[in-house]
C-alpha cells in the first residue's frame, strides 16, 4: 500500500521513513488490539472464578482458586451447547437468505438502471432502523397467528430485519466499486450477461460477499430482543438468551456464569472470522492480478 | 461455465413466491387484527378430564427444583392433569414484556402465570386475569399482608406464592442490639465504621435506578410515617425519608456514592464479605450469610427496618400466581394454585429453595426446626408493608425512581424533587 | 498528479444508466426483479408494525386499559413536540450523543482500517480479534461493562489504580451525568469501532493498488495520497458507516438501559428509551407509536442528508 513503489525498491531516505512508519504501524495495531481485548481478559478471569469467591468482593486480576466449574455448569447443566447450536442454525438460515436477497438487490441497485434507486435504497436502509420496541408487539401477534412462534424459521425471518438492510447497502456500495469496463469487456468477448456476472463479477465480489456474510452472521448471532420475544422453551433458546436467562435469578447475578457464556459464544465467531477472512485476503489477491 | 441457474428460472418464480409470502402475511395481519378474541371462555374443560395446563414461571437452581417437585407431587394427586412449564425471563422487565405479549394477544395459554406482585392490578383492570376468590381459593389462608398485596378492588386476584419482604440485616458482632429508630441506625453505622477498619459501608442499600430502589425507599417512607400514596405524595414523612436518604451519603457518609450502581447482588456481596455493617435486603440472603465462604457466619441478624414509631417496616414485594382469563382449563388451574398454597408444599418449597411460605398455616414448628431463621423472617413479615396496589404502579415506580436517582446523585434537592414528583404522580391518578 | 488523476478517472465507475443504453428496458426490468425479494422481505416484516404504529399514533391506546381506547388525532404528536413526557431533554441528549460519538467512532474505525490495510504479519489474526467486541450481544456487553465500571470491584477501577491514573474509585454511573455519558460512550465505542473498521477496510481493499503506485511515481506524500485518493474512493464505504453509525446512535437503547437506566435522574434518557418506556412501562401504545413514527422520520432525514452531502460525484 502506501510506501510500496512500483519498482519495489525503497528510495534512499524515503525508505528509512517508510520502514519506521511501518514499525510504528505494527506497534499501533498491537496496542490497539490489546486495548480492545482487555475486557475479554477480565471476562476470562471472572469466568474462572468460583461463586464462593464473589463474597470476597475484592477485585483480583486472577482468581485465587481458578476453576473450570463454571464452564461445566454452563455447558452441561444448562446445556449451553444446545443454545450455541440454536444460534448457529438461526444465524445460518438468516445469512443464506440475506446473501441471496442482498446480493441480488445490491447488484441491481449498483449496476442496473432502475428508476428510483435512491428511494429503494432509502427504504431498505430505513427498514433497518425501525425502533425494535415498536415492532415486538405486532410481530409477536403475526408470528403467533402463522404458527411460527418458538421456531427457528420464525426467528430467522424476523432477524432478516437486522441483516438485509446493511447487507444490501454494503453490497451495493462494494459492487459499485467494480468498474463497468470489466463487465463490458466480458460481454464484448461474447459471454452472456449471466456468464459475465458469474465469471467476472462474482470472483471480484467475493471479498464483499464474505464480509457481508460475516456481518449478517454476527448480527443474528447477537440478537437478544427477538429471541426473548419469540422463543418459549429452553431447548430453543439462542446463546445470548440462554446467557441472560440462565445466569440470573430474581436477585442474584452470577457473573462468572455469564462470562463463561460470553466466551463460549464469542469463540465460534472468532474461529469463523479467522477462517473467513482468509477468503477475503485471497479474493483481494485475485483482484490485484487483474 | 454454465450460468447460475438461479437467474434463469427463478426470475419468473421469485416475484410470485415473494408475492405469495407477503400475501400470506397480509392475510395473517388481517386475521390477527380482527380475530384476537379467540379463546373466549366458552368451552371450559372440567377438572376431571385429561388435560395439560401451561404454567409460565421463572426460577433457576434451587427454586426450579422446588417447583419441579411441587409439580410432580401435583400430577401424582391429579393424574389427569399434566403441567407444562414455560420459562419466563428472570429479569422483571423482560418477564413483564413476555407476559404482556401473551395476554395482549388474547392467548388461552399460559394458563397460570407467576407474576411479580406489581403487575396483577393492571392485569385485573384489563380483564386479563380472573378473581380467585370466586373460584374457591380462600384469601384467608394467606398471611394478611400477602392477602392485601394481591387484592384489587376488594377481590383477590393474585395468590402470593411465597412471602418476600425487605428488612435490615445487621452484624451482631458490631452492634449489641438492632437499631430501633432510623437515627439510631445512623449512629450505629458511624460507630461501626470507626470501630472496624475492614468495613467499607455503614449501610449498604440498593441505589441503582430500578424497582429495588423504590422498595428501599418504601421502607424509608414507612420509617418516618410516610407512604407511597400518589394522590398525596408531598408529605412531611416522605420529605424526612428523602432527606434521610440524601444525608446517608452526603452528610453522615455511612453509605458510599457507589450504591448508585448497586442491586441486590452488590449489597449481598458487600454484606457477606464483611464489608458492610448494615444492609437492606430480602430473606433469600438468610441462607447465604451462613453458607461456606461467607465472612459473616453466625454474625448476622435480620429485622424490620427501624421506624420512628418503633414498629418497624418491611416492604412486601413477591411473586404471585394469577390465572389467565382466557384459559380453557379454569378448574384445573384453580386446583393447581390451591396445591401451591398447600401448607405441606409451602414447607417443602421453603426448605428446598429458601422461599418463605406465604400461607399462615405453614409456619409450624416443623418448619422452624428445619430452618430456624424463618422465625426471624416471620417477625420481619409482621411489619410488612405491601407495595401500592395500583394499575398504574409501573409508571408510579418510574417517577419515584427518577426522583430517587436524582437525589442520590445530588442533582436535585430533596424538597424540590419531592414536590416535582408529587405533581407528576397526582396527574397520573387523574 | 496527472497520471494519478487519469488513473482515478479510469477506474471510478460511471453512472449505470449510460452504460445500458440500448438495453435499458430489459436492464430496468431485471433490476426491479432483482431488488424485489429484498424489498418484499423487509416490507413483510416491517409493514404491519409500521401501519399498526401509525394507526395507534392517532389514538389514545392504553394497552392495559382497553376501554379508554379512542381517536385523538394529532394529540400524541403534540405531546411529543411539547416537552411534556420528558421528550425534550431526551431528544437533546440523543442528538448530542450522536454528534459526539459518530465522529469518534468513525475516526477510530478509519484509523484502525488503515492500519489493517498494511501488509503486516498477523493482521488476519488481529482482524479476527478486533471483531470480537462486536461478537458479544449488546445486552450482555452492556452488563459486562457495568460490572467493569464498579468503583470497587470493576476492571476499569483495577486498571486505573494499577497505572495510578486519575479516575480510580470514581463511581462512573448514575452519580454524574457527564461521567455516565463518558462511560456510555466508552462502552459503545468499544463495541462499535470494530464494525466501522471492518467495513472501511473492505472499502479500502477495493481501491486498486495501481493508484497508490501512480501517486508514488508522482511524488505524493502519505497525507496527500490519503486526502486525494483514499478518502474520495472510500466514499461509498464511508457513507455506509456514517449512516449506520448515526442512525444506531440515534436509536441507542440497550447500553443505556443496562448501564444507567437513563439515570442519574433522567439525564441519560434518549429517544429510544422514552419510546421503550411508553410501550413497556406505561403501556401507552398511542404515544409510543407517535414516537416511533417520529424516530423513523428522523432516520429518513438523516439518511437523506448524508446522501446529499456525500453523494459520489459522477
Amino acid at each position: 500500500m502506501t510506501g510500496i513503489s512500483a519498482l519495489g525498491k525503497p528510495r534512499a531516505g524515503r525508505g528509512m521513513t517508510r520502514r519506521w512508519r511501518h514499525r510504528w504501524a505494527v506497534l499501533a495495531l498491537a496496542v490497539i488490539t490489546l486495548i480492545f481485548l482487555v475486557p475479554f481478559f477480565w471476562v476470562l478471569s471472572q469466568s474462572l472464578e468460583p461463586t464462593a469467591e464473589f463474597s470476597r468482593n475484592v477485585p483480583t486480576l486472577w482468581p485465587s482458586h481458578p476453576t473450570l466449574g463454571n464452564y461445566y455448569t454452563v455447558l452441561i447443566r444448562d446445556s449451553f451447547s444446545r443454545s450455541i447450536l440454536s444460534s448457529f442454525i438461526v444465524a445460518a438460515i438468516t445469512t443464506v437468505i440475506t446473501l441471496v436477497v442482498g446480493a441480488l438487490a445490491g447488484y441491481a441497485l449498483s449496476r442496473l438502471p432502475i428508476r428510483g434507486r435512491g428511494l429503494v435504497l432509502g427504504f431498505v436502509i430505513l427498514a433497518g432502523f425501525f425502533p425494535l420496541t415498536a415492532m415486538m408487539g405486532p410481530l409477536f401477534d403475526v408470528m403467533g397467528h402463522i404458527g411460527l412462534l418458538n421456531t427457528y424459521l420464525g426467528l430467522s425471518i424476523a432477524d432478516l430485519i437486522y441483516t438485509v438492510p446493511l447487507t444490501t447497502w454494503l453490497l451495493a456500495s462494494l459492487f459499485g466499486q467494480i468498474p463497468m469496463e470489466i463487465e463490458e469487456a466480458a460481454l464484448v468477448d461474447g459471454a452472456s450477461r449471466l456468464g459475465a456476472v458469474w465469471r467476472v463479477i462474482v470472483p471480484l465480489a467475493a471479498p464483499a460477499l464474505v464480509t457481508a456474510a460475516i456481518f449478517s452472521f454476527l448480527l443474528v448471532w447477537n440478537d437478544f430482543a427477538f429471541s426473548l420475544a419469540f422463543l418459549q422453551t429452553a431447548n430453543r433458546f439462542t446463546a445470548p438468551l440462554s446467557i441472560v436467562m440462565l445466569s440470573q435469578t430474581k436477585y442474584q447475578v452470577f457473573y462468572n456464569l455469564t462470562d463463561a457464556g460470553v466466551l463460549l459464544t464469542a469463540l465460534p465467531i472468532f474461529v469463523l472470522v479467522l477462517f473467513a477472512q482468509r477468503r477475503i485476503v485471497s479474493g483481494l489477491t485475485t483482484g490485484a492480478l487483474r | 461455465m454454465r450460468p447460475r441457474p438461479r437467474h434463469v428460472f427463478s426470475r419468473a418464480r421469485r416475484p410470485k413466491n415473494a408475492l405469495s409470502v407477503s400475501a400470506a402475511l397480509v392475510l395473517a395481519v388481517a386475521l390477527s387484527a380482527c380475530g384476537s378474541s379467540g379463546g373466549s371462555s366458552g368451552s371450559q374443560i372440567s377438572a376431571s378430564t385429561k388435560q395439560t395446563i401451561v404454567f409460565a414461571t421463572t426460577g433457576l437452581g434451587a427454586e426450579a427444583q422446588a417447583t419441579a417437585a411441587e409439580i410432580k407431587a401435583f400430577e401424582k394427586v391429579h393424574p389427569n392433569i399434566t403441567v407444562k412449564v414455560q420459562q419466563l425471563a428472570s429479569t422483571s422487565n423482560d418477564a413483564y414484556q413476555q407476559v404482556v405479549h401473551y395476554f395482549e394477544a388474547g392467548d388461552a395459554v399460559p394458563d397460570v402465570v407467576d407474576a411479580d406482585t406489581a403487575w396483577p392490578a393492571s392485569f385485573a383492570r384489563a380483564n386479563w386475569i380472573l378473581p380467585l376468590s370466586s373460584d374457591g381459593i380462600s384469601p384467608g389462608v394467606l398471611l394478611p399482608k400477602a392477602r392485601a398485596s394481591g387484592t384489587y378492588q376488594g377481590k383477590l386476584y393474585a395468590a402470593m406464592w411465597y412471602f418476600n419482604a425487605e428488612g435490615l440485616y445487621y452484624r451482631t458482632d458490631l452492634v449489641k442490639q438492632p437499631p430501633k429508630t432510623p437515627q439510631q441506625l445512623v449512629t450505629d453505622a458511624e460507630s461501626a465504621l470507626k470501630a472496624d477498619p475492614h468495613l467499607r459501608e455503614g449501610l449498604a442499600l440498593e441505589g441503582m435506578k430500578y424497582e429495588g430502589f423504590v422498595t428501599v425507599f418504601i421502607d424509608l417512607m414507612g420509617a418516618f410515617g410516610g407512604g407511597l400514596n400518589p394522590a398525596h405524595f408531598d408529605t412531611p414523612g416522605n420529605l424526612k425519608a428523602l432527606e434521610f436518604l440524601h444525608s446517608l451519603v452526603y452528610q453522615y457518609k455511612v453509605t458510599p456514592q457507589a450504591v448508585a450502581g448497586w442491586s441486590e447482588q452488590n449489597v449481598q456481596d458487600a454484606f457477606v464479605s464483611g464489608q458492610a455493617a448494615f444492609a437492606t435486603n430480602w430473606p433469600y440472603l438468610q441462607s447465604l450469610v451462613n453458607a461456606k465462604g461467607s465472612a459473616v457466619i453466625d454474625k448476622t441478624g435480620f429485622v424490620p427496618f427501624p421506624s420512628d414509631n418503633g414498629a418497624g417496616v418491611a416492604t412486601v414485594a413477591s411473586d404471585a400466581l394469577v390465572i389467565n382469563a382466557k384459559s380453557a382449563h379454569r378448574a384445573a388451574d384453580v386446583d393447581f394454585v390451591k396445591w401451591m398454597l398447600n401448607p405441606g408444599q409451602q414447607i417443602n418449597r421453603a426448605v428446598t429453595s429458601g422461599d418463605p411460605p406465604s400461607v399462615a398455616a405453614a409456619y409450624t414448628s416443623a418448619l422452624f426446626s428445619k430452618a430456624p431463621y424463618f422465625r426471624a423472617d416471620l417477625n420481619v413479615f409482621k411489619a410488612g408493608v405491601p407495595r401500592l396496589v395500583s394499575p398504574d404502579y409501573l409508571q408510579i415506580s418510574t417517577d419515584v425512581q427518577n426522583m430517587l436517582s436524582s437525589v442520590l446523585a445530588n442533582q436535585t434537592a430533596p424538597a424540590q424533587a419531592l414536590s416535582q414528583t408529587a405533581a407528576e404522580l397526582a396527574s397520573l391518578s387523574k | 498528479m496527472t497520471s494519478t488523476s487519469t488513473a482515478i478517472r479510469r477506474v471510478t465507475p460511471s453512472t449505470p444508466p449510460r452504460r445500458w443504453g440500448r438495453r435499458s428496458a430489459s436492464g430496468k426490468r431485471l433490476g426491479y426483479v432483482l431488488v424485489s425479494p429484498a424489498v418484499l422481505v423487509l416490507l413483510a416484516i416491517t409493514g404491519f408494525p409500521l401501519v399498526y404504529n401509525i394507526w395507534n399514533s392517532f389514538h389514545y391506546f392504553d394497552l392495559l386499559n382497553p376501554t379508554s381506547h379512542r381517536f385523538v388525532g394529532l394529540e400524541n404528536y403534540r405531546q411529543v413536540f411539547s416537552n411534556q413526557t420528558g421528550l425534550g431533554p431526551a431528544i437533546e441528549h440523543t442528538i448530542g450523543y450522536t454528534a459526539v460519538s459518530v465522529p469518534i467512532e468513525v475516526g477510530l474505525g478509519l484509523g484502525i482500517a488503515l492500519l489493517l490495510n498494511r501488509p503486516i504479519r498477523g493482521r488476519g489474526v488481529a482482524r479476527s480479534l478486533l471483531l470480537l467486541p462486536w461478537a458479544v450481544p449488546t445486552v450482555i456487553s452492556a452488563t459486562v461493562w457495568k460490572t467493569m465500571l464498579d468503583p470497587q470491584t470493576g476492571g476499569v477501577d483495577y486498571v486505573l489504580s494499577l497505572l495510578h491514573l486519575p479516575g480510580a474509585h470514581t463511581t462512573w454511573l448514575n452519580t454524574s451525568s457527564l461521567l455516565s455519558w463518558v462511560a456510555i460512550l466508552f462502552a459503545d465505542t468499544w463495541q462499535v469501532v470494530p464494525f466501522a473498521a471492518i467495513i472501511l477496510l473492505a472499502g479500502l481493499q477495493g481501491i486498486p493498488r495501481e493508484l497508490y503506485e501512480a501517486a508514488t511515481v508522482d511524488g505524493a506524500g502519505a497525507w496527500r495520497t490519503f486526502w486525494r485518493i483514499t478518502l474520495p474512493l472510500l466514499r461509498p464505504a464511508l457513507l455506509v458507516v456514517l449512516v449506520f453509525r448515526t442512525l444506531s446512535a440515534l436509536m441507542i437503547f440497550d447500553i443505556i438501559y443496562a448501564l444507567t437506566g437513563s439515570g442519574p435522574g433522567t439525564s441519560t434518557s434518549t429517544l429510544a428509551y422514552v419510546d421503550w418506556n411508553s410501550f413497556l412501562v406505561n403501556g401507552n401504545f398511542g404515544l409510543g407509536g407517535a414516537i416511533s413514527v417520529v424516530m423513523v422520520a428522523i432516520a429518513l432525514i438523516v439518511a437523506a442528508a448524508y446522501r446529499l452531502i456525500l453523494r459520489p460525484k459522477a
